[in-house]
């Protein structure tokens, strides 16, 4: 037997100490090792852990990969692959690419590198850093506060409407070489202010990654802010993303991510309603088909009293490929007239495809309302008969159905350029299927 | 125009369609009647190319071409349209979309180019109006949360934008008021062409005051039992089918 995964990071870790914490004030590093603990504790979760029922993360890590704790050299530049504009962001392996480490603007925004950020603003950061991750209760997580050394920091002051989106390209490349990288992000929307968000994780090459990403995101009293992403990692490859969002009392916050496709997908959403009024969107398309997994797991925290959230998640699943969805509703104790609503529905399209679906609500105070819907389906051969009688073709007539089941998801997005992109997008995948 | 010969098709192993023969050409109104379950929806859907039927005897030939032969979606671009008595819902697709693809695949078939944007929705309007339909309804999921009356007139609406050569209208009277029911009939009736034709497949005598057909058959058991012109309706409506299936008996 050689050394336990667990063992083989944590000795990468030490060996490489110094690297990972450079730029970083104290504080910040200071909690490293107690995250590196946590994980060490809890362990790279197997399907023995509940949440992770559907793929083995032990098999991901298991894996060989390299790990630089420096920049790839000639990344700056890249561009964004989605149809907006605003200032962009750009991730290459999870360290930023951006011609300027951090740009400062009259009103006060700022944004760039998080590790330049941590270097000139450490308070600022040192603040907020960690403070939304949840170490204790996800390894994952807890490993990539150990390991991060840079992702996007973006920060709005008070008040502060921003016009143009932020454009997020979380790009990984590589020559030939499996890769193991750890992108952080942090972004601070403080109150009445408002943003949007567009971001692109793509792998630019063929070459095998590991994506261990965690973005913590706080939206202020009053604040809103929106967020598109599109997941496309080719198919041997594996991104977990830990999004956790803290919302104060009458923020609004809505997360719409398109998944199209890559070896294994895993997204712990995590969402704490922490004021009153808070509203929380959470939408998800997922088309998977080949060997494509995506594992989705959402966590809605309800808090505190007068809170709605809402959930719409959609899958088609085809091929050998796999979809879940987790999706906990959590009602504190004292958390009355609480809104919750949570749907997924899901196009399993062959009979070797796996879909599951499992609601999840805890709920705590009696003054709640709620509603859960999870669905799996086929597509309706009475629809395709009907289409295919007014003179469309069979092909057409079955991808404008499954068109027509995602449409709802992408039609979420106030951005109508990058909506109907990402509505072409998702139809070149279903094509695909 | 369409030439129908001693059809039989079953479903599951049984036998529905039990020899029609049918011959309708251009300029024609016919009118199907019969009891429940006497084969009526199921000869419009062999026709149409339904693939849940089994074609098991005979011929049907539409313009000349061997229409067994077609693809469902082929017989649709050579102008057959089937009025079908329950309309299906297609949630998250719009009407707009639906009839801009529907409407350019005929195109292409015939040969022409995609209809630029503002033509389509001039077309749109035009032909919504025609059926007394609020344009708003094209921009809503196919028949999604429609009700039985829209759903009727949206499958008249279809009918305007394709200009079929041979419609076949499953009970697309059945379920409507009477205003509906007269706006429905007069659409048909402006559709009306010396090169075109119409099967009305029909329970009421109603309809037909608007749509006068040249013929009416009466289909009993999987086969046409008896024909005769615009009165044998009246007469049917006022006796029964009981006189003619004894007679057929
Ligand atoms: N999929 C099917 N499986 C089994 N039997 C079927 C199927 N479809 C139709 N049938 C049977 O075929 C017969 C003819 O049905 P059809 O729908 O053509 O009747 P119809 O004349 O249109 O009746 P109605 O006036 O009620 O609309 C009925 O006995 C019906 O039960
Ligand atoms: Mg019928």
């Amino acid at each position: 037997m050689g050394d336990s995964i667990e063992k083989r990071l944590t000795d990468l870790y030490f060996g490489n100490e110094d690297i990972i914490c450079e730029g970083f004030p104290g504080a910040v590093n200071r909690q490293r090792a107690a995250a590196l603990e946590q994980f060490s504790v809890a362990g790279i979760p197997s399907r023995r852990n509940e949440r992770y029922r559907y793929n083995d993360m032990r098999e991901v890590f298991g894996g060989e990969y390299e790990s630089y704790f420096t920049p790839v050299p000639g990344t700056a530049g890249v561009c964004c692959g989605l149809p907006v504009e605003g200032p962009v962001l750009p991730l290459v392996n999870g360290f930023y690419a951006g011609a300027d480490p951090l740009a400062e603007r009259p009103d006060g925004v700022i944004f760039g590198s998080l590790r330049a950020a941590a270097g000139r603003y450490p308070e600022l950061v040192g603040r907020w850093l960690n403070t939304a991750a949840d170490n204790a209760g996800e390894a994952l997580t807890a490993l990539n506060t150990a390991f991060m050394q840079d992702g996007v920091f973006i920060y709005v002051p008070r008040g502060v409407q921003c016009a143009e989106p932020f454009v997020i390209p979380c790009c990984y490349g590589s020559e030939r070489e499996a890769r193991l990288c750890f992108a952080r992000s942090l972004m601070v929307f403080e109150a009445d202010s408002s943003a949007k968000l567009v971001l692109d994780y793509r792998t630019l090459t063929g070459d095998r990654f590991l994506a261990d990403s965690v973005r913590e995101i706080f939206v202020g009293r009053g604040a809103r802010v929106e967020l598109t992403e599109a997941v496309r990692f080719n198919e041997a490859s594996t991104q977990v993303l830990g999004s956790y969002v803290r919302q104060e009392a009458d923020s609004h916050f809505q997360n719409l991510t398109v998944q199209l496709g890559g070896g294994l997908s895993r997204i712990n959403y995590t969402a704490s309603l922490d004021g009153p009024g808070a509203e929380s969107h959470v939408y998800g398309l997922y088309l998977c088909g080949g060997a494509d997994r995506t594992d989705i797991y959402t966590g809605i925290n309800h808090n505190v009293p007068d809170c709605t959230s809402y959930e719409l998640f959609k899958g088609v699943v085809a091929g050998e490929a796999s979809g879940s969805f987790n999706g906990r509703i959590f009602v504190a104790p004292d958390a009355q007239r609480t809104r919750a609503f949570q749907e997924n529905h899901n196009l399993q399209l062959s009979d070797s495809s796996h879909v599951y679906t499992k609601p999840q609500l805890e709920i705590y105070a009696d003054d709640v309302k709620c509603s859960h819907g999870a669905t799996v389906g086929q597509l309706d051969a009475e629809a395709v008969y009907y289409m295919r009688q007014r003179g469309i073709g069979e092909a057409d007539a079955r991808k404008l159905q499954m068109f027509g089941f995602v449409n709802d998801v992408i039609a979420k997005s106030s951005f109508d350029e990058l909506a109907r992109h990402l509505g072409e997008l998702a139809v070149g995948k279903i094509e695909s299927l | 125009m369409l030439e129908v010969k001693n059809l039989h098709a079953e479903v599951d192993g049984k036998e529905i369609l039990r020899g029609i023969d049918l011959t309708v050409r251009a300029g024609e109104v016919h009118a199907i009647m019969g009891p429940n379950g006497s084969g009526k929806s199921t000869l419009a859907s062999v026709l149409a190319g339904n693939e849940r039927f089994e074609v098991t005897g005979g011929s049907a030939t539409f313009e000349g071409r061997d229409l067994l032969a077609m693809p469902i979606e082929d017989r649709a671009r050579a102008g057959l349209f089937l009025g079908f008595q329950y309309p299906v819902e297609i949630p998250g697709v719009t009407m707009a979309n639906f009839m801009k693809y529907a409407v350019n695949e005929k195109r292409r078939y015939e040969g022409l180019e995609p209809m630029a944007a503002g033509d389509f929705l001039r077309m749109m309007r035009e032909k919504a109006a025609l059926v007394e339909m609020d344009s708003k309804m094209t921009s809503r999921a196919v028949n999604e949360g429609f009700s039985g009356g829209e759903k009727k007139k949206n499958e008249i609406f279809q009918m305007a934008m394709l200009e079929p050569r041979l419609a076949i209208l499953d009970e697309t009277d059945s379920g409507l008021d009477i205003d509906a029911l007269r706006i429905v009939a007069t659409g048909v009736t402006k559709l009306k062409r010396p090169d075109n034709a119409t099967i009305v497949i029909t329970h009421y005598q109603r309809l037909l005051d608007y749509i006068v057909p040249d013929f009416v058959h009466v289909l009993y058991k999987g086969r046409i039992i008896h024909t005769a012109g615009p009165e044998l309706a009246l007469k049917l409506e006022e006796q029964g089918y009981d006189w003619l299936i004894n007679q057929y008996q």
